[in-house]
C-alpha cells in the first residue's frame, strides 16, 4: 500500500487559509442562524421532549417563576422566569444542560442530549437583541 | 489490503491508545470551562492524524472504526455511537482529502479534521433530536475547533519530530 509522504511539521500559509475557511463557515452559520430571527415577537420558550412539543410559554406573561418537570429515562427540572429559562436540576450523565446556565435571548437554546430535550427561545422580546 | 503482523499489532496498540485518550478526556471534561455540549479537545484525533500519515488511509479508517465501536460498547451508550461515527468519519474523510494537498502542514489537516468532526456531530444531534435548534451551536463549535485542531496538530507534529530519532517501522516502509 502506498504511503502518504511524511507531513510538513511547520504551519504554512495554506494552513491559515484552512483556518480562515473554518472561521468564515462559523460566521456564516452564525449569521444564517441568528441573523433572521423574527423581530417584535414576544420571547417564547418552546420545550420539546423526544420530538414532541410539551410546553410553549410566552415569558413576558409569567407573573412568577414557572417550574416544569420532564420525566423520562432522566428527570429534568426547568425554571422559567420572565427574563429567561434555566435547567435547575437534572440527573442526566452529561450535565451540559445545567452548565449552559440561563438563556435570555431569541435563538438561544438549552439541549439535553441524553433525554432529548430542547428548550429554545423564539422571538426577540424587545429591541435589545444582541446578534451572534 | 495485505497486512503483516507488525502493522496489525501497531494498529491494535493505536486503537487502544485512542480509546485511552478518549477516556482520559471524559474524566476531565473541558465543558466545565466552556459550558457547551460537544466541546472537547479531541485527543483521540492525534491518533487518527498519526495513523493517516504513518500507516496510510486503510489502517487509519480501521483504527477509527475500532475506536468508535469499542468506545460505545465500553460506555454502554449506544446512542453515542451515531455521534462518534458521524463525527469521526467526517473528520477522517476531510483529513484524507486535505493530507494529499501539498501546501498543507499537519496543522491545517488537523484543523480541517476538527471542524469536520464538529459538523458531523451537529448532524448526529439534528438526527437524534429531530430539531435544527442545535445548529445554533455550530458557529461556536467551529470557532473552538480552530484551537483544538491546532492543539492536536501541534501534539502530532511533536510526535513526528520525535520519530525522526527512532527507528520506526510500519511493515513495508521505515522511517529511520
Amino acid at each position: 500500500m502506498k504511503h502518504a509522504p511524511l507531513p510538513k511539521l511547520r504551519p504554512t500559509i495554506w494552513d491559515g487559509l484552512v483556518a480562515a475557511l473554518v472561521l468564515v463557515l462559523a460566521v456564516g452559520t452564525a449569521v444564517l442562524f441568528y441573523g433572521n430571527l423574527d423581530h417584535g415577537d414576544q420571547l417564547t420558550a418552546v420545550i420539546t421532549h423526544r420530538g414532541e412539543t410539551v410546553e410553549n410559554v410566552v415569558l413576558a406573561s409569567l407573573q412568577e417563576e414557572k417550574i416544569i418537570h420532564i420525566d423520562g429515562q432522566y428527570h429534568l427540572t426547568i425554571a422559567l422566569h420572565p427574563d429567561g429559562v434555566q435547567v435547575t436540576q437534572s440527573d442526566c450523565p452529561g450535565q451540559d444542560c445545567l452548565h449552559t446556565g440561563t438563556i435570555r435571548r431569541g435563538g438561544q437554546s438549552i439541549i439535553c442530549l441524553p433525554e432529548q430535550v430542547v428548550i429554545r427561545l423564539e422571538g426577540s422580546g424587545g429591541p435589545d437583541l444582541v446578534l451572534g | 489490503m495485505r497486512i503483516n503482523t507488525r502493522s496489525l499489532t501497531l494498529c491494535a496498540v493505536l486503537t487502544a491508545l485512542a480509546l485511552g485518550l478518549s477516556t482520559l478526556e471524559n474524566l476531565f471534561p473541558i465543558t466545565l470551562v466552556i459550558p457547551l455540549p460537544g466541546v472537547k479537545l479531541g485527543l483521540a484525533n492525534i491518533v487518527t492524524v498519526f495513523a493517516l500519515y504513518a500507516l496510510g488511509t486503510g489502517p487509519a479508517v480501521g483504527i477509527l472504526l475500532g475506536r468508535c465501536l469499542l468506545g460505545s460498547i465500553f460506555a454502554g451508550n449506544f446512542s453515542a455511537l451515531l455521534f462518534s461515527l458521524l463525527g469521526g468519519f467526517s473528520a477522517i474523510l476531510m483529513m484524507i482529502a486535505l493530507h494529499h494537498m501539498p501546501g498543507l502542514s499537519i496543522f491545517g489537516v488537523s484543523i480541517g479534521g476538527a471542524a469536520a468532526h464538529n459538523i458531523g456531530q451537529i448532524a448526529a444531534a439534528m438526527i437524534t433530536l429531530g430539531s435544527t435548534a442545535v445548529l445554533g451551536y455550530l458557529p461556536i463549535l467551529l470557532g473552538v475547533s480552530l484551537f483544538t485542531g491546532a492543539l492536536t496538530g501541534f501534539v502530532a507534529s511533536l510526535l513526528f519530530r520525535a520519530m525522526r530519532h527512532i527507528h520506526f517501522q510500519t511493515g513495508d516502509t521505515s522511517y529511520g
